[in-house]
């Protein structure tokens, strides 16, 4: 039976390759939506990763009550020893450790005396470390505007803007005051190897980005972090299994009468991400359900259309003795044969472009603006396991539907005015 | 002419087929609108929100203010120009005197910007109002939103100890009474800051009649020229960043735009390909009975278009009642997230001006006539006597 | 006993004064503070214990001293603050960092207000060099003890409108002339600042402080303690102590 269909399938272009092209068109469509939606909402969640709340983040209880504040007298310490127990039982994840810090910025003139100073936030990262990913994962050596990343210890980048503003000539030092662990002025001179756009109005007015050691010393915090950030290495957010690496993590670690014992969250338990997350959730959710019903009358569509299409033929096989009941199953067979092809078709030239804009993504430079930090100028599409299901499941059961209801019509017909419709 | 009423009655006469095409292009048309619609409400809510809650019709900043430079807010505070204060008492502005503090929550320190506003200020959509109905003359009545409130442990009711120094640089201490937490959804008045009433903090500070920003209502015709102390930040200024972003977002909705639009013209494009196909025969009778090739292409492009025009009387007699309700009603989220801090954003708005109908119309209508065309053009290849026999190469 | 009225006149013009001196004027009473506080030319060996939230550091300092107006000081202690310098002149401070940063900042505007050495005392603290009297109006207004010792209680409020507390409160030894204890309120009158004086040593023919206790009344920190070692009065110092070139030597 089934054979049969197959040779009846190739050997009418008009019965098979048509309708296929159009599933699959419409399954591509589908799931390139789905992933660039997905995509965006992943943009969204990485940019936040990467800069600030990693997939899962770890502080110190009492630093996690005043994060805004940065207190560093009440950061991690023996960060190295957590670092390695982290690795060992959480292998899937990059766990990377980062000072965040504010302080001014002081420009000396040719005597070494202050010439400008202003405000700036600071962000510590393991920039040279020989697994460490941080330099990749923050985007430097594209965001970079004049200079390079650094190289060796000491070295800074600032925001482009600051630069400009502060009259600062790369290669030249400048000093940062901070505050140390201890609450003293803390001073510590480093040299601008390069300037970088950050992307968010509020760095990119003053910030700077330095190694994790240069900062470690210059704050007096020996083998200490503000925080630890814990990234998936297939570098993909998986809510399920960061919320249970946080509860195992917790109960091993953290001591809520400790105030100094690490406690470690999710992305969504910080910034507002999970009820951002929700949001936007809904929201893909509502388009994307009104682009399937819109995908599934299409294909509702070309499966009435396929129909009438036949309908001499169908009066020929009833006129050839084949009951109603056999035709319809036969129709509907090929239907389902039809849509599982096309689906199958589109979602594989789907994925296959959804990989490519996953990799490569569209570049728009162009249209809006330069390469930063905070935001990847490339809006890039994102696979999920969804992204194989999306676009087949309605390419199968619309074009099954279409036909199965533009079938029912063949119980309608009367064998015996059959041959009068082939009169005409 | 000829043409145009064999196509209107080919149209018409079709029944079932013209009518799952007309719903499938007005069902694309109508969600164009739609989700343009709703990608602009959006954006148009939270700019809104920012303009309403914070930077009303524009600013006047004082010299020194920058509002991320805390350090900047020790000098930043200047008497109120006259020409400023005749819109002040007009009810067309409203000051604001900012300052840096320290509070002590939970016994720990934690630096904070306290700004001053009038609790009888209009210009703002802050519920100030409250700060004057406080009982308790002992302590400063606050403000604060929902992220201050996580980020400090302070609720309604709470009292916290706080120390500034005036403009003089004496230190001086006090409580301040945190009357209400308000969930809103703009960070820029949230975050790190308590509002508390102007005349408090003016009297704190010992600066009389001083402020740091003067906001000024919104669609106001004639605003003030500035001076060398006082500095007008309009919208393009203030709003620089939501632009951007929404630019950004802009870019995804054109690209959905396209996909919808994809599938609807899919839907003609199969129609057309398959009328061609079953009415072949008619194709060659035409041909023989003496229509030129391109009257046929003509008179099947003109289905197609009549399709389209068909799409949209029928979108808007469906989709406008829809449309206009959506955007009265707005589409109020699922529950699930109601007990989030989303709560401006729980009802989304669409708007839809009328570029978006006509653009929107517009290219669909092209891209219709396009997609007609294609399949149609093929007839120019045709054979009038193969026509006639049913075969179509 | 011809002599007799004259030991009665002696005693009686004796217990007069001390009856009168009972209560001193405050003026008198800040003057004779400063009389021990002040030194002429001294170089002093200290250390500060800080406790803060998460610990006790403690850091040594040897300091060049003369008169009110100018200070040097140069940590020695733990080896991480080695070689840090701070130089004092009146109202005007400058820190040295060794190398390899080798800056000299200027600490002005918002940086006067920060911490020294992350204690309780920011840099506004010890350079405000116009003397308590210029800057408030002394009243005693009583005795109390603290310590087991008998106090007067000096109450100073402001007379100009720029300095930094509103209002003091001292407690000085009736006998020793050294505050054993005082606060600092806010314009309000809440109370901002307390220090305690622990323990003094006799020096020369004065008393002076040997562990002082400061803290910030309105953290529940542990405070910082600052303990003088050792002072050796009169030492020879070159008038080129004082100037920002020594911070680089």
């Amino acid at each position: 039976m089934i054979k049969f269909l197959i040779k009846g399938l190739l050997r009418d272009h008009h019965r098979s390759l048509f309708p296929i092209l159009i599933v699959s068109f419409g399954v591509l469509l589908t799931t390139v939506l789905y992933s660039f939606i997905n995509g965006e909402l992943n943009d969204l969640i990485d940019s936040n990763a990467r800069f600030d709340t990693g997939h899962l983040k770890i502080m110190t209880r009492a630093y996690n009550t005043m994060a805004s504040q940065m207190p560093n007298d009440l950061a991690l310490t023996e960060v190295e020893k957590l670092i390695l127990s982290l690795n060992i039982r959480y292998p899937d994840y990059d766990w990377t450790a980062r000072i965040k810090f504010v302080g001014l910025l002081d420009v000396p003139d040719e005597n070494g005396e202050t010439k400008a100073q202003n405000p700036i936030f600071g962000l510590a990262v393991n920039l040279f470390g020989k697994n460490s990913k941080e330099g990749e994962r923050l985007n430097l050596a594209k965001s970079i505007v004049r200079g390079h990343v650094p190289e060796k210890p000491r070295e800074i980048l600032i925001s482009e803007e600051f630069a400009k503003r502060m009259n600062t000539v790369i290669g030249h030092p400048i000093t940062l005051l901070s505050t140390s662990s201890g609450g003293a002025i803390a001073v510590q001179n480093f040299i601008v190897c390069g300037t970088v756009k950050f992307g968010a109005a509020v760095m990119d007015r003053g910030a700077m980005i330095a190694d994790l050691s240069d900062l470690q010393y210059t704050l007096e915090m020996p083998n200490g972090a503000s925080e630890i950030l814990g990234f998936n290495k297939k570098n993909y957010y998986d809510p399920d299994e960061t919320k249970i690496i946080k509860t195992n993590f917790n109960s091993l670690f953290s001591n809520a009468g400790n105030q100094y014992s690490p406690l470690m969250l999710t992305l969504e338990d910080q910034n507002e991400l999970g009820e951002y997350l929700q949001y936007i959730t809904v929201l893909t959710l509502v388009i994307i359900g009104i682009f399937l019903a819109a995908m599934s009358v299409v294909l509702l569509n070309t499966g009435l259309m396929s129909g009438i299409r036949r309908y001499g033929e169908i009066g020929v096989r009833l006129a050839l003795g084949q009951s109603k009941d056999q035709i319809y199953k036969s129709l509907l067979y090929e239907s389902a044969l039809i849509g599982f092809i096309g689906s199958v078709t589109g979602t594989a030239l789907g994925l296959a472009v959804s990989l490519y804009l996953q990799e490569f993504g569209i570049d728009i430079t162009e249209t809006l603006r330069n390469t930063s930090i905070m935001m990847s100028n490339i809006i890039k599409a994102r696979i999920s396991i969804a992204s194989f299901y999306i676009g087949f499941i309605p390419g199968l059961l619309a074009t099954l539907i279409g036909t199965a209801l533009s079938g029912i019509q063949i119980f309608k017909r009367q064998t015996a005015s059959l041959f009068k419709e082939f009169e005409t | 002419m000829l043409v145009l009423k064999l196509a209107f009655r080919n149209i018409t006469h079709a029944g079932l087929r013209t009518w799952l095409n007309v719903i499938v292009l007005s069902f694309a048309f109508v969600l164009i609108v739609l989700t343009e619609g709703l990608y602009d409400g959006m954006s148009e809510q939270v700019k809104d929100a920012e303009i309403d809650s914070s930077v009303g019709g524009g600013q006047f900043w004082q010299k020194d203010y920058d509002p991320n430079d805390p350090f900047s807010f020790e000098t930043a505070h200047s008497e109120i120009p006259v020409d400023l204060k005749k819109e002040i008492e007009r009810d067309n502005a409203s000051a604001v005197l900012i300052a840096s503090a320290s509070i002590f929550p939970r016994n720990l320190i934690q630096s904070v910007t306290l700004k001053g506003i009038d609790p009888d200020q209009k210009i703002v959509n802050l519920p100030v109002t409250v700060l004057k109905e406080e009982q308790d003359t002992n302590a400063i009545p606050g403000l604060i939103g929902f992220r201050m409130a996580k980020s400090t442990g302070l609720q309604a009711g709470d009292y916290v100890s706080a120390r500034w120094r005036n403009i003089k640089g004496t230190f001086d201490a006090g409580d301040i009474k945190i009357v209400k937490v308000i969930n809103i959804n703009i960070p820029s008045v949230d975050k790190g800051q308590i509002w508390i009433p102007l005349e408090s903090l003016r009297t704190m500070m010992q600066a009389p009649g001083q402020a740091t920003v003067i906001t000024f209502k919104k669609n106001l015709s004639r605003i003030p020229s500035g001076s060398r102390e006082w500095i007008f930040k309009d919208h393009n200024y203030l709003l620089k960043d939501l632009n951007e972003n929404i630019s950004r977002k802009r870019l995804y909705s054109n690209f959905m735009f396209s996909l919808l639009l994809g599938i609807a013209l899919l839907a003609v494009f199969d129609t057309q390909v398959l009328s061609i196909f079953r009415r072949r025969k008619e194709i060659g009778t035409l041909m023989a009975l003496g229509m030129t090739k391109w009257s046929v292409i003509i008179l099947f492009t003109l289905e197609g278009c009549l399709l389209g025009i068909l799409a949209f009387i029928t979108g808007f007699m469906y989709g406008y009642p829809i449309l206009a309700y959506l955007a009265k009603e707005g589409i109020v989220l699922p529950r699930m997230i109601e007990q989030s801090q989303f709560a401006i954003l729980l009802v989304l708005y669409p708007k839809y001006g009328l570029k978006l109908y006509i653009v929107t119309a517009l290219i669909l209508f092209i891209s219709v006539i396009i997609v007609s065309f294609l399949p149609a053009h093929r007839i120019a290849k045709l054979k009038p006597t193969d026509a006639l026999k049913g075969k179509l190469s | 006993m011809k002599k007799a009225p004259a030991i009665i006149i002696f005693f009686i013009i004796t217990y007069t004064i001390i009856g009168f001196a009972q209560v001193p004027s405050g003026l008198d009473v800040l003057m004779k503070i400063d009389k021990n506080l002040v030194l002429d030319k001294a170089i002093s060996y200290t250390t500060i214990i800080i406790h803060g939230r998460t610990g006790t550091r403690s850091i040594k300092s040897k300091n060049w001293i003369e008169g009110k107006d100018k200070a040097f000081v140069e940590y020695t202690d733990p080896p991480r603050e080695k070689g840090k310098k701070m130089l004092r002149l009146g109202n005007q401070v400058w820190n040295y960092y060794p190398e390899p940063t080798d800056r000299i900042i200027t600490i002005s505007g918002h940086l006067l207000r920060q911490s020294v050495m992350g204690s309780d005392l920011s840099y506004e603290d010890i350079t405000e060099n116009r003397k308590l009297t210029d800057m408030y109006d002394a009243k005693v207004t009583g005795s109390e003890m603290i310590n087991n010792r008998n106090c007067y209680v000096v109450e100073l409020s402001s007379k100009l409108d720029d300095i930094a507390y509103h209002s003091r409160k001292l407690w000085v030894d009736k006998e020793r002339w050294l505050p054993l204890k005082e606060i600092r309120y806010a314009k309000s009158g809440r109370p901002i600042k307390q220090s305690e004086l622990l323990e003094v040593f006799s020096l020369e023919n004065r008393w002076y402080p040997k562990r002082i206790l400061y803290h910030d009344l309105m953290q529940n920190g542990n405070g910082t303690e600052y303990i003088v070692e050792s002072v050796e009065l009169h030492a020879a110092i070159a008038e080129s102590q004082f100037t920002k070139a020594a911070l680089k030597k």
